[in-house]
């Protein structure tokens, strides 16, 4: 370990350490622009200049160009090095316009801070500036190049960390631009991430431009609930709104960045048409008033019908306060066991990935990072979970082998193999790959349950439609690496798989490999919402009990099972059925309309909340702000824009397990910390899978995982699926996510969706052809409930005899029947 | 004047371009012969490594050490990469080898390709040489269809492809690493080793680059022996033949190959003529734009790399500028600035903002606006461009430095007039 003395100050510091990092460890900031804990040591800027006095450099060097050795000694304050820094910032400050005043970025800004702390306060240079022509690069920022100083931090996040090519440097010398090679919408959904590591306000907030300085907002710790991996943010508000988010340095998880769907997801949050009021058949009531009517309508049921005649459904977007309140009143009240996730095999996917997430094979998103291979099974990152595409592209740089098997057509900003297989044939072309990787000596080592379970792995004898020589190729790579991360997603594949991809990931480990698994689920919550739902119950239950008239009642609690159902005629009559229909929710989803009886509730900036994500990891976040209506629209535009009364404006909404919790007449004496605290408690003590969960105060600011799966024996014992479905010439459907679009609370951002494409059909170009359609044509699909036409998308990397519809809001495809995966080929045309 | 051996431009015929065939009665190819039949792969290095040849692109890289840092067990495939980029204002030494005898340098890189086990040639040309590149790739073709290129040269097992790659057009594509670059389809920005481009080069593997005059010499040593090259030098320091460019206020300007180590004063009064009629020799640059100016007090020094490397300055290319009493150096280095601040990468700040700022005082001086103030300012920001991330932005205030240490009253001489006094 290098010791290094740095302005008479000693320090030891791991190998490889830079002189700037290891100055950071002593708490001496030196400038810089350039580098970035993330990006990496370039030495472009010049402004990390330090003087080294003795050791194996000499003189006025760049400290985050050097390694710490033994024997140096370093000076941060010499005057050559100060003089040559504050040349630095003389020479950056030339052209930069000195428009700070009318700068998002003021405020925040590096250069701003750096010119005054390097001393350069007074203008030599004679010369005229530079000027250049800004670009429009869509509607997440914007971009102003006259203060840009050229650091190359944005070239080098999008091209080299990031892996997209549309925006880079480009010209030379001093002429050297940033941009595109022509105006357009940047074509990374991690675009956003631009304005975090500019150090100045080349790239600003769009959607946020102009609304304040940082030191005017509430900047909070927070987290994006619009996926299941839980990445850090800062959430700003003010005047009442939340405005911008930002990424959160969390080293287990995100790392640096975020994506931009997480990014700009929050818009939900303070719009217009935000429900803020109670309402009980179309009148507007308090809070109290609508939970006294619901009391009363409830009871009501109970007296006629028994209080199984109600059921109340969550969603993964609920905090974990309240999935569990919904359970607690559930069961308190005798309801039906509540249903929180949309379907019976999603349910049953998502458990069973909780079981068998064995924490010895579970990783943190950060390691795949350093993963030497990486096998996606039925999972298509770029669209479910964004920012684990861009942990693959890091494994990806450092040399692994990323393998997807997934029949979607998967897009990474990496190379990767792609092997176009349908659902039921994931595992059987990665146990083919792993069944060729494993030499006869290990296997002959390893217990009988793993090699029963290996000699299933039959190679060459399933029915996938690989080449051989993908496989051995792979398999190649698997035989050499050390660190394997299996990575399986929960939605799209076959009820095995999620248990066979742990068993692969243990068969691995066993075999002496440091083996990894990574879950991808259905929503923010999904994990926690799988420890505390029963098995076979589900959205799709509820209604099927709402039809045979077992149920008469329906509490939606944060959930709109019209977004995601896909038969809409069904659902619809259904809870026309309804004898009451209760909905509470944070937006104005299209069953609020429908309820009987409406109670707002509060988001997650609002009330904070409990989230665990995929990989079990708990974490808390506090509120980030008090709430309520923003000052825009109270205020009508006026300026200033005043009102007068005794309290805030649209603060009656409530935390979704307060309003809950006065269903089984708590919360009304304690206040929401103690409640809070009381729900702990109850989960703790009645819920076996929350046994370990610690108290709110013990859990770390990276959050923690608590979860230990309950058995670590229930490897190997899933039965293997016999091989790929028979082929009747109809077309498999799946209906899928895409990054922009078809996540619910995210499409409610007005910038978001000027994004998202046109929603498309994807069809391989075997089927086009065979049906005699290009790509382009307008389709229309007769099914049961309906037509869905949309755009045809006609692809070569994905699996034949399929079809991929997007679960996105703008298209109107819920119109199959429940448990319907395959259409014939007569029931889609071109629509002329 | 004394008649010194033409090594290089022996055959240079004043109405073509030497024939391969030519090339062959000359002796040509006999050096890849003897490589192929005769020596190993170590031979060749050992030999090169002997011979003490500096490399001829400007940085005097000794040659032979860069062919041993290919590690023997290092991976393949490796590359071996021709500089014929020639972008050094005043140098135009590479294009009259290549317009005299395209076989020399062809050769030289199929001999040094064998050496560290190259499976791939490939001479980078700036886009000016149009001509150039086009015989070039006249003459890899008919070097392959005579046995020289191709899969098993001369009956061994060695195998080596050539192809001329057109540059972009850029200064700094003449630097190595941002040569690399600009052949991986990246911006030619320069790379700070480690890891060095014999380790890690083109696509991560082991990549040799000299200059096209590097590589001309190689037969000849190969043929004559290291021994023999050493003593074309008239110093003990210097080794082999130079082809000096010269240029500016002399009767004779040109490209010569004269032994290293010759004096300035041979070079300008034999060989190139002598002063143009009512010239006198004020300063001249040594070694191409990138150096600075060498006064009078010099105009005897012994032209090699180290004589010039004791007085401050460098041989860089070997293109001298001849500059006479009429001639203003400040306009001059000012001319010179403008060039560098265009050519900078735009990578690091000293250089892609300092350069221009160095050329708008210089600009001021010159046109009769410079303040006292200003020269200070042009002292430290010489001296901090020394801090910049390549060598580009020192050669680029070469000449400033020089100008304000030689020539300090003619920059004073503007400020206090308020105008060129050579106007």
């Amino acid at each position: 370990m290098p010791k290094i003395i740095i302005d008479d100050r000693d320090i030891e510091v791991a190998p490889g350490t830079k002189v700037i990092e290891a100055a950071e460890q002593l708490g001496i900031m030196i400038p810089r622009f350039c580098y970035h804990p993330a990006l990496g040591s370039v030495g472009a800027c010049r402004v990390c200049a330090v003087k080294f006095l003795q050791g194996p450099f000499k003189g006025v060097q760049m400290s985050c160009m050097v390694d710490a050795q033994d024997d140096m000694v370093v000076s941060t304050t010499d005057e050559e090095a100060v003089a040559f820094r504050k040349s630095v910032i003389e020479w950056l400050m030339l052209h930069h316009p000195h428009d700070c005043p009318v700068c998002d970025a003021g405020g925040h800004c590096l250069l701003q801070d750096m010119t005054v702390s390097g001393g350069h306060g007074i203008r030599r240079y004679p010369g005229k500036k530079r000027t250049y022509h800004d670009q429009y690069l869509g509607p997440l920022i914007q971009h102003e190049m006259n203060r840009c100083i050229h650091c190359y931090r944005c070239s080098r996040f999008y091209q080299e960390f990031n892996g997209y090519r549309d925006l880079g440097a480009m010209q030379s010398a001093n002429q050297t631009y940033f941009g595109r090679f022509e105006e357009g919408i940047l074509e990374s959904p991690f675009s956003g991430n631009l304005i975090d590591i500019c150090p100045t306000g080349v790239y600003t907030d769009k959607p946020s431009r102009y609304f304040g300085r940082r030191w005017d907002y509430e900047r909070s710790p927070s987290l994006c609930i619009n996926c299941s991996l839980g990445c850090h943010t800062i959430a700003s508000s003010r005047y009442r709104k939340v405005v911008r988010q930002e990424a959160r340095l969390n080293e287990a998880i995100n790392g640096h960045f975020i994506c931009d769907r997480g990014r700009y997801g929050f818009s939900y949050n303070s719009l217009k048409q935000r429900p803020r009021t109670a309402l009980f058949d179309g009148q507007t009531a308090s809070i109290d008033e609508g939970l006294a009517v619901l009391k009363q309508r409830l009871q009501a049921i109970v007296d006629t019908d028994g209080s199984a005649a109600i059921a109340c459904a969550g969603s993964s977007r609920n905090s974990l306060e309240t999935l569990a309140m919904i359970k607690r009143v559930s069961q308190a009240r005798s309801w039906q066991p509540p249903a929180y996730l949309i379907d019976d095999a999603i349910t049953a996917k998502v458990k069973t990935a909780i079981s068998v997430l064995d924490p010895d094979l579970a990783v943190e998103m950060r390691e795949i990072e350093s993963a030497d291979f990486v096998a996606v099974l039925g999972a298509d990152p770029l669209n479910e979970a964004p920012m684990l595409a861009l942990a693959l592209r890091q494994a990806q740089r450092k040399g692994a082998t990323i393998a997807v098997f997934d029949p979607r057509p998967v897009c990474l900003p990496c190379e990767f193999t792609h092997l176009p297989a349908d659902p039921d044939a994931i595992h059987t072309g990665f146990g083919a790959v792993i069944n060729t990787a494993l030499d006869a000596a290990v296997v002959d080592k390893l217990d009988a349950p793993a090699r029963e379970f290996y000699s299933s792995l039959a190679a060459g004898e399933q029915t996938f439609t690989f080449q051989q020589t993908e496989i051995d190729t792979l398999a190649e790579k698997l035989k050499t690496c050390q660190r394997p991360v299996m990575v399986c997603g929960t939605e799209i594949v076959s009820r095995q798989t999620p248990a066979l991809a742990a068993d692969c990931a243990a068969l691995l480990q066993a075999a002496g490999k440091a083996a990894g698994l990574f879950y991808v689920m259905p929503g923010t919550n999904a994990f926690a919402a799988g420890l505390l739902t029963d098995e076979n119950v589900s959205v799709e239950t509820l209604i099927t009990a709402i039809e045979q008239g077992s149920v008469k009642a329906l509490i939606l609690v944060e959930c709109n099972p019209l977004w995601q159902f896909p038969d809409r005629q069904r659902i619809e009559q259904a809870l026309q059925k309804l004898e009451l229909l209760a909905v509470t929710d944070y937006v104005n989803s299209e069953v609020v309309p429908k309820a009987n009886i409406f109670l707002p509730t509060t988001t997650l900036y609002e009330s904070g909340g409990i989230y665990i994500n995929q990989e079990g990891r708990v974490q808390v976040v506090e509120p980030a702000y008090r709430g309520g209506i923003p000052i825009a629209e109270t205020g009508n535009g006026d300026h200033p824009p005043r009102i007068y009364d005794s309290q805030i404006p649209g603060v009656e909404p409530q935390a979704a397990w307060q309003i809950l919790a006065q269903l089984i007449d708590i919360g009304q004496q304690i206040n929401a910390n103690d409640l809070r605290t009381d729900i702990q408690h109850w989960l703790i003590k009645s819920e076996s899978g929350f046994n370990q969960l610690p108290g709110l105060a013990q859990i770390p600011p990276l959050g923690t995982r608590f979860f230990q799966a309950p058995n670590s024996q229930k490897h190997f014992e899933c039965q293997q699926p016999n091989g790929g479905s028979t082929d009747d010439g109809r077309l498999e459907v799946l209906v899928t996510e895409r990054t922009f679009g078809t996540e619910e609370l995210s499409a409610y951002s007005a910038c978001l969706q000027e994004l998202a494409n046109a929603p498309c059909i994807c069809m391989h170009s075997s089927d086009a052809q065979q049906l005699n359609l290009n790509d382009g044509d307008q389709v229309a699909l007769e099914l049961n409930g309906g037509v869905i036409e949309a755009r045809l998308q006609v692809v070569e990397n994905m699996a034949p005899a399929m079809l991929i519809i997007p679960r996105d809001g703008k298209l109107n495809w819920q119109q199959m029947e429940t448990g319907q995966t395959r259409i014939r080929r007569d029931q889609i045309r071109k629509v002329e | 004047m004394e008649t010194y051996p033409q090594i290089l431009l022996e055959n240079r015929k004043p109405d073509h371009i030497n024939t391969l065939a030519e090339y062959e009665q000359n002796g040509g190819y006999e050096g890849l012969k003897a490589t192929l039949q005769q020596h190993s792969e170590s031979d060749i290095i050992q030999m090169i490594d002997e011979s003490n040849l500096l490399g001829r692109g400007g940085a005097a890289f000794p040659t032979g050490f860069k062919l041993k840092t290919v590690a023997t067990d290092a991976p393949l495939p490796r590359y071996i990469v021709c500089n014929a980029d020639e972008m050094e204002p005043g140098t135009f030494k590479d294009r009259v080898l290549i317009h005299t005898n395209p076989h020399m340098m062809i050769e030289g890189i199929i001999i040094a390709g064998y050496s560290i086990k190259a499976e791939k040639g490939i001479i980078f040309i700036r886009p000016e040489y149009e001509s150039g590149a086009k015989i070039l790739e006249r003459e890899l073709k008919l070097a392959e269809k005579a046995g020289y290129l191709g899969k098993n040269i001369l009956g061994s097992n060695y195998a080596l492809e050539i192809v001329v790659h057109r540059s972009g057009g850029r200064y700094i594509c003449g630097e190595v690493t941002a040569q690399l670059n600009a052949l991986m389809g990246k911006r030619p920005n320069p790379m700070q080793p480690p890891p060095y481009p014999t380790e890690k080069g083109l696509w991560d593997l082991p990549t040799v680059l000299s200059n096209v005059e590097t590589f001309a010499y190689m037969p000849h040593i190969i043929r004559h022996g290291p021994d023999w090259f050493k003593d074309l030098a008239t110093t003990d320091t210097g080794a082999g033949t130079k082809i000096f460019c010269i240029s500016g206020k002399v009767n004779q300007p040109g490209a010569y190959e004269l032994p290293m180590g010759i004096r300035l004063s041979e070079i300008i009064n034999e060989y190139a003529g002598g002063m143009l009629n009512g010239a006198e020799f004020k300063a001249c640059l040594p070694g191409g734009a990138s150096t600075g100016f060498l006064p009078k007090e010099h105009y005897n020094i012994e032209m090699d790399f180290e004589s010039l490397k004791k007085v401050g300055n460098r041989l860089g290319t070997g293109a001298i500028m001849v500059f006479d009493q009429h001639t203003c150096l400040v306009d001059a280095t000012l001319n010179l600035t403008e060039f560098f601040a265009r050519e900078s990468c735009g990578w690091c700040t000293p250089c892609r903002e300092g350069l221009p700022y160095i050329r708008d005082l210089l600009a001021r001086i010159e046109n009769g606006d410079g303040e006292q103030d200003f020269i200070p300012i042009l002292e430290d920001m010489g001296k901090q461009l020394w801090s910049a991330y390549c060598a580009y932005a020192p050669g680029a205030v070469a000449p400033l430095q020089s100008l304000l240490r030689h020539f300090r009253e003619e920059v004073e001489a503007h400020i206090h007039q308020k105008a060129c006094p050579f106007k």
